[in-house]
């Protein structure tokens, strides 16, 4: 629930009086050309970037997921694929304790079903982009989270990896979640995302994907 | 001359060298771990500018007390910590840094310069500057014990959030951890610039920090492997530069980080040279 969200960097606008309601269980993308503020929305949302005006009514806050564009990572970390993945379940190990096998087993599970099982002991610096972008889907998958945001997930990733990830969401959607996905292929938006929220640093249209869609080519 | 006379009769027959070396060994043990964290959170510019920022409240240090260990530290630390929380404010607020932290780096350096030599000497200028490990005392010793242990046991308790942070901050901040890791690292690098005061003075702290850490990650291990790493490359670079410095009569701060960046470029060199030899290393 949105309710006159307003961000600013600096004296630039990036969003203004954005207001309206993610329908709980909802699968919307998030489209709008460069600079319309489709970003700053989800990271709004996510609590990581400070309204200048407004207010962001999210009773699911504690069990958010938020999976910010690929470049935000630094791959040349030395982590495994599994310690990666392993870390959706902080809220349940926290920052001092050691993740138990049960939750070691579950990473290993959502591994599987992006299918990197036989991959969890590499380095993170080792794998594909695509690849990348499936172990932190499987991170998002052990976070278990009711709402899940995700910023242009399929930016750069080969169609097969699009496909595993899109299936993905779809299952979250199946699963009753509430899923946000900022995109930039119209084409699947009108195929797979029932509503659609049209930005243009202000909400353009927002609604069922047929009728809110056609607002962008306009 | 025999090994004993070479490596063990310096240490053994003078007792600021005992201290010099221990020293040493105790500021290698927190700066393993602070300098890997500066060097995976691409930060080592930041940890040279600190390093600075230590400066002008050490200078002031100096004026109300002259050379005593405690009032440098305390002013070298007061200032640190300001610097950093500044620097801090300055990043949220706009993207053009690095033209910040720069300029943070000189006015500092100068200010500190201007202040010890307006109640001071050129010795006290030099001493402020490159640092005296050869002067070390019982008390400087105790302090710099004292830090690193600080340092080491908050590293470990903070592991796993410092870590985190340092690749993926977002996420830090999206599973709400809410205590403020974002001003706990630079506070232990300035706590550990300030232990390095001392014996390596504003110019030279950082690199027994960073040198050694930078070697440590051409060997492309897990941020603990490298941690262990750096720390073994501190000790041995300090005790290489301190004979050195006592064979060949050499100044012995700027010697002991000669030697910590003679194992880098012998691990840069190493290292490239293994990965030519097999081929299917990492990948791109």
């Amino acid at each position: 629930m949105l309710r006159d969200v307003t961000v600013r960097y600096g004296r630039r606008t990036a969003l203004e009086a954005v207001s309206g309601e993610f329908a709980s269980g909802s699968l919307t993308a998030v489209v709008g050309a460069n600079g319309a503020g489709k970003s700053t929305l989800l990271a709004a949302i996510a609590g990581v970037v400070q309204l200048a005006d407004g207010a962001i009514d999210c009773p699911a806050r504690q069990q958010l997921a938020y999976l910010p564009q690929l470049a935000a990572i630094d791959r040349d970390y030395p982590l495994t694929v599994s310690e990666l993945i392993t870390l959706g379940g902080w809220r349940e190990f926290g920052a001092f304790r050691a993740p138990n096998t049960a939750l070691r087993a579950r990473a290993a599970a959502s591994a599987e079903i992006v299918g990197l099982a036989g991959r969890l002991g590499r380095v993170i610096g080792e794998l594909s982009v695509g690849e990348l972008q499936r172990a932190l889907f499987a991170r998002l998958i052990l976070q278990n989270a009711v709402v899940i945001l995700v910023d242009e997930p399929f930016a750069a990733v080969d169609a097969q990896t699009m496909s595993v990830l899109l299936d993905q969401i779809t299952r979250w959607h199946q699963e009753g979640r509430t899923v946000i996905a900022v995109l930039h292929d119209l084409e699947l938006v009108r195929a797979r995302f029932p509503s659609t929220l049209v930005l243009a640093r202000r909400c353009v249209a927002w609604g069922a994907t047929e009728t809110a869609l056609p607002a962008m080519a306009a | 001359m025999s090994a004993h006379a070479l490596l063990v009769e310096p240490f053994e027959s003078l007792a600021f060298m005992r201290a010099a070396l221990v020293a040493c060994v105790a500021l290698a043990l927190s700066n393993g771990a602070v300098g890997t964290l500066l060097v995976l959170r691409r930060m080592s510019l930041d940890g040279d500018v600190l390093g600075h920022a230590v400066m002008p409240g050490a200078a002031v240090g100096f004026l109300y007390a002259g050379p005593s260990p405690t009032f440098l530290s305390l002013g070298g630390l007061a200032s640190g910590l300001a610097v950093a929380a500044l620097a801090g404010v300055i990043t949220t607020e706009q993207a053009r840094r690095d033209a910040g932290l720069v300029a943070f780096y000189l006015i500092a350096l100068s200010l500190g310069v201007v202040l010890v030599a307006w109640r001071g000497s050129n010795v006290d200028v030099m001493r402020v500057l490159f640092g005296t490990v050869l002067a070390i005392d019982q008390r400087a010793l105790l302090q710099i014990a004292a830090a690193s242990s600080v340092i080491l046991l908050a590293i470990a308790a903070l592991y796993r959030p410092l870590a985190v942070g340092s690749f993926d901050p977002a996420f830090l901040r999206a599973v709400g951890a809410r205590a403020p890791y974002r001003a706990v690292f630079p506070t232990l690098v300035v706590l550990a610039l300030v232990a390095s005061f001392q014996a390596f003075g504003t110019l030279l702290a950082v690199g027994p920090m960073l040198l050694p850490a930078a070697a440590a990650r051409c060997w492309g291990l897990g941020v603990a492997a490298s941690m262990a790493l750096a720390t073994g490359f501190g000790m041995v670079a300090s005790a290489t530069g301190l004979l050195v410095s006592y064979h060949g009569n050499l100044p012995s701060g700027p010697a002991i980080v000669l030697a910590a960046g003679l194992l880098f470029g012998l691990s840069l060199v190493a290292t490239n040279a293994l990965r030519r030899l097999t081929p299917i290393g990492r990948g791109a």
